[in-house]
């Protein structure tokens, strides 16, 4: 039996670096192109596809509840949690919940979207461009740098949406989501069933860095 | 409302799907009033053929500057692409004096960037255009002579006065 104020892991320190990272960085990358600041949009964007792929990375080998096959809910386990979100009956989760599971994939998606199309975007005077735009015409890099501009709008929609669904946790649920993003912790009684204890050897984690290091330094081997 | 994400997603995919379907079109935005549209303007063309020929042109010098720009981050650059491309820029802009005649603002109901500011500061307007060719005449002639540290100077100069005008005459900068 758990002591009473027992607590338990549920995001190991790399996911929650990583997080809040990418609040920093994402909201860095807003700011330098609002400004027209782009050698900083360069290089924080670079430093962001090095966090992005880490993320990937880490969702194939890191620890239970940053994998993506652990995310995958079935569509019944989405409908039967919306279900119970209406009838205002909220259970903690030991990591993603069905819901969150795909804000975070859309989130990711539209991440990759932005640091992919990036590389390549150009802006319509030619004179400001990505590291890899030499390797696309003119035309193409445009296209790129329009799908740039759409895709951060759907990232700040999905932001927001994420943004007031923690909200809406916090107030309607009384379920404080922030502060385990921030300690890694949740209470020990949040866990039912209880759960293996997580784990984020040092080995997967040099070899997840180790690979966001190798993308980006091959951006800058090949943009020159 | 925390359903949301999926149609977000999907709002995404059909956004991306969307755009590249259009490209970047310059289509008619607002309905043009055929007759003020078809008028000749003072350099003899209609607002349509006159927005659509200083695109045209001001593309063809953001294509010359992207090449410019690769070439310039290549350790080697292809010398001759990079000086085609620095020479075709005072080509492409010969005519650029006759390019915004009044009456083709936005007021003309053809979609444009061209801020009407331009028209009532019709001095400083063309003064920034004056810079902009000489800042490119000498790009040229750098990038004849082949030597890259000054061209590279010469073509962050030529930036500098595009920024200029941008900033102030052209929408969504």
């Amino acid at each position: 039996m758990p002591a009473p104020n027992a607590r338990v892991l549920v995001w190991d320190w790399t996911v929650r670096l990583f997080h809040w990272l990418l609040v920093l960085g994402v909201g860095a990358m807003w700011w330098t192109a609002e400004q027209g600041v782009m050698d900083w949009h360069r290089r924080i964007g670079l430093a962001l596809l090095g966090l992005i792929v880490y993320r990937l990375v880490w969702g194939l080998i890191g620890p239970g509840t940053a994998r993506f096959t652990r995310m995958l809910a079935r569509p019944g386990a989405i409908m039967a949690y919306v279900r119970d979100l209406a009838a205002r009956r909220h259970r903690p989760h030991f990591g993603h919940n069905p819901l969150g599971s795909l804000s975070v994939f859309a989130m990711l998606l539209a991440l990759v979207t932005q640091v992919s199309t990036g590389l390549f975007a150009v802006d319509v005077d030619g004179l400001e461009s990505g590291p890899l735009a030499s390797k696309v015409s003119f035309e193409t890099g445009r296209l790129l740098a329009e799908i740039h501009e759409t895709s951060f709008k759907v990232l700040l929609a999905l932001i927001a949406l994420h943004v007031v669904a923690i909200a809406a946790y916090l107030f309607l649920f009384k379920d404080n989501l922030v502060r385990p993003m921030i300690t890694g912790h949740r209470p020990q009684t949040d866990v039912a069933p209880p759960q293996p204890p997580l784990r984020a050897p040092w080995p997967r984690i040099l070899a997840a860095a180790a690979i966001a290091a190798a993308t980006v330094y091959a951006v800058l081997a090949i943009g020159g | 409302m925390t359903i949301r994400p999926t149609s977000f997603a999907f709002a995404a995919l059909a956004g991306l799907a969307l755009l590249g379907a259009c490209g970047s079109g310059d289509a008619p935005a607002a309905p043009v009033d055929a007759e003020t549209a078809a008028l000749p303007l003072s350099n003899g063309m209609t607002a349509a053929e006159t927005i659509d020929a200083r695109q045209t042109h001001l593309k063809a010098v953001g294509k010359a500057f992207k090449t410019i720009s690769d070439g310039l981050k290549e350790s080697e650059p292809d010398m001759a692409a990079l000086q085609a491309a620095a020479a075709s820029v005072p080509a492409e802009t010969a005519g650029m004096a006759d390019w915004f005649p009044e009456g083709s603002g936005p007021a003309s109901g053809v979609k444009t960037d061209a801020l009407p500011v331009i028209w009532e500061a019709r001095a400083d307007f063309d003064s920034k255009m004056a810079d902009f060719k000489a800042a490119a005449a000498t790009l040229d002639t750098a990038a004849q002579g082949g030597d890259i540290a000054a061209i590279t100077e010469a073509f962050k100069a030529t930036g500098a006065t595009c920024k200029a005008c941008h900033q102030t005459y052209r929408a969504d900068d």
